[in-house]
């Protein structure tokens, strides 16, 4: 059984959507959202295996929400639009799945046979990858916050913690746990704001405060907020070069 | 040339050239010319019939220049309040004989005058023929010379006119052909369409008449949009009815999140509106209100007959006003269209109130007959 997440802003797209689907024997539609956040808090919830997501949706667009998924563990992913030129060539360009409304019932069974055929190719990786190209992700970060989810200025994060299967991301005022790799994070946040100090930490460079060397070219970052963390040698380079030293 | 001077008064270069325009360069350019010839001629004329004196003809020319150029300057300063009757030549010419009774009376008896005190200071006496001979010819070169610059003055004045005219109506055409561009553009965002498009095949599959319904009101936005252009202007009743049909189409897409209310005064219905004017507008209160809101969203459409004026405004919950920033396609050719043919009387403004953006548009009050 597919387990399906259909989001567009729209009843009548939606209804439209849903009532085919519905018609397959191996689809169950397991939750359908009208706007950008309640598909981003569905798709953590339910973990669909495919979503249906509608570019132009208030809030959160298709695009925001798909750049905020972890490139690992997100689910299939068929953007659908009626006109948006720029992300159809980068679908166009990185084989990615898409439907242009309006599209007739044989549009989508072409689309559904070619995600029953393909359980995990990369597809998704390219999925969130254009996304996130095709959007500001690296400003902002979708964090839980209670059963929600909500979107912080990723200038506020001060560093970033792993720990087992999770990433602690604190900022001045207060942490988040998000079920996310510090790899795919570093990755959604790119290295020109965030850089890594040690194998399971990173630090925003802007809240850096000094630094006070250790034995064996090992050093202490502090912190404008005070907080004191280690610099391991292997990274102190780069650190070092991205802050001009 | 002088209503020119009004119009273009935004225009900076305009501005600069101060009462100085170049068509009264010109004009003053002859003017001169023309007296160094009466100068030329006097002095010839003084010259042939035994005169050796030659400050007496200079004297005489130059008092007349004087008077005649105190006349011509009067005229530039004040032809502004004439210009009107720049189309209608006989109107022209009537507004400004009227004066020429007051010429008369100020001309001779000063020329003659400062002639017979400059020669008293010399110690000489100025002799001329009679009096009432004097008046007679006098009076009869004053009306020759008038009618002669008059009908040059008028000739100037009317190729300016035509001349901005012509400006205007270029600026008015290009302005056109540039909203009209904008607005089959924005009318046919492929967005919206292929989104009313998607609508209809959805609710094809659920209620045929209402999918049949929704499809000819597309049919028929689409030719209100295809048709613009034959018609600038237009009655605020056919406006609505065009308002009507986008809002109608929206409303199926987006029934559960938009409210619409309509307050249109019958009595504004007959005014006339620049076609698809409020277009833009109700477009706006959609994409900014509806279409990124999560809740549900109030517009707003009214119109009011104020007096002599006509007031549209609309109102949408659900967006701010962006404090900074450039405006759309949409509003800009709006607000240039209401310059274009109202000037200063066309406005259009945008609002932020406590709970909604407003963008309301007041223009002149005009019955609008078909």
């Amino acid at each position: 059984m597919m387990r399906v997440l259909v989001a567009d802003d729209e009843a009548p797209a939606r209804g439209k959507l849903q009532r085919w689907l519905s018609e397959q024997g191996d689809i169950q539609v397991v939750a359908e959202s009208e706007d950008g956040l309640s598909a981003a808090e569905s798709i953590e919830r339910l973990r669909p295996d495919v979503v249906f997501l509608d570019i132009q949706m208030p809030g959160l667009s298709g695009l925001e929400v798909a750049a905020q998924l972890e490139q690992e563990t997100a689910p299939l992913i068929v953007f659908v639009t009626a006109f948006d030129e720029h992300a159809i060539k980068a679908f166009e360009l990185n084989a990615i799945d898409y439907l242009l409304k309006p599209y007739d019932k044989d549009r989508l069974l072409k689309t559904l046979s070619r995600i029953r055929a393909r359980p995990a190719d990369g597809s998704t990786r390219a999925a969130v990858a254009t996304a996130r190209a095709q959007t500001q992700s690296r400003d902002r970060l979708l964090v839980p916050v209670g059963e929600t989810l909500q979107l912080i200025d990723s200038s506020t994060i001060e560093w970033l913690e792993a720990a087992d299967n999770y990433v602690n991301v604190h900022t001045s005022s207060r942490s988040y746990i998000l079920r996310r790799t510090l790899h795919d994070l570093l990755e959604q946040l790119g290295d020109q704001q965030f850089v890594r100090i040690h194998k399971s930490a990173a630090v925003n460079i802007a809240s850096v405060k000094a630094f006070t060397p250790l034995f064996k070219g090992d050093y202490e970052v502090q912190l404008r907020t005070g907080k004191i963390l280690r610099l391991s040698r292997r990274y102190r380079d780069v650190l070092f070069g991205r802050m001009g030293r | 040339m002088a209503v020119a001077h009004l119009d273009l008064a935004a225009d900076p270069q305009a501005r600069a050239r101060g009462w100085l325009r170049r068509p009264d360069f010109v004009l003053y350019f002859l003017w001169g010319m023309f007296w160094l010839l009466m100068l030329a001629v006097g002095v010839q004329d003084y010259a042939r019939s035994g005169g050796t004196r030659y400050w007496q003809p200079i004297l005489w020319e130059s008092t007349s220049l004087v008077m005649a150029t105190f006349w011509v300057v009067l005229q530039r300063r004040v032809d502004r309040r004439y210009a009107v009757y720049l189309d209608r030549p006989l109107l022209w010419i009537g507004h400004h004989v009227k004066w020429l009774p007051l010429v008369v009376l100020t001309f001779i008896p000063i020329v003659f005058g400062v002639r017979h005190g400059v020669y008293a200071l010399l110690g000489l006496t100025y002799t001329h023929e009679s009096w009432p001979y004097v008046l007679f010819y006098e009076s009869i070169k004053l009306l020759m010379f008038t009618g002669l610059w008059m009908g040059l003055i008028f000739g100037f004045d009317a190729f300016a006119r035509s001349q901005e005219q012509q400006q205007r109506l270029l600026a008015l055409q290009k302005s056109l052909a540039e909203a009209q561009l904008a607005h089959l553009k924005a009318q046919l965002r492929p967005h919206f369409f292929f989104n009313a498009l998607n609508t209809i095949s959805a609710l094809m599959q659920v209620d045929v008449p209402r999918a049949d319904r929704l499809l000819s009101r597309l049919a028929d936005l689409l030719r209100a949009t295809l048709q613009w252009g034959d018609q600038e202007i237009t009655s605020l009743r056919e406006e609505i009815r065009t308002l009507e049909l986008y809002a109608q189409i929206m409303q199926e897409r987006f029934a559960d999140r938009v409210t619409l209310t309509w307050q249109v005064d019958s009595a504004a219905l007959a005014g006339s509106i620049p076609a698809l004017l409020l277009q833009p507008l109700l477009e706006n209160a959609f994409k900014h209100g509806v279409e990124r809101s999560r809740d549900a969203v109030r517009i707003e459409i009214e119109g009011h007959r104020e007096g002599d004026r006509l007031r549209m405004a609309i109102r949408n919950t659900g967006s701010t006003l962006a404090s900074s920033g450039s405006e759309g396609v949409g509003l800009r050719n709006c607000r240039e269209r209401l310059t274009v043919l109202y000037g200063e009387a066309g406005k259009l403004q945008l609002t932020q109130l406590t709970d909604a953006v407003e963008a309301s548009v007041t223009l002149p009050w005009q019955e609008h007959c078909a």
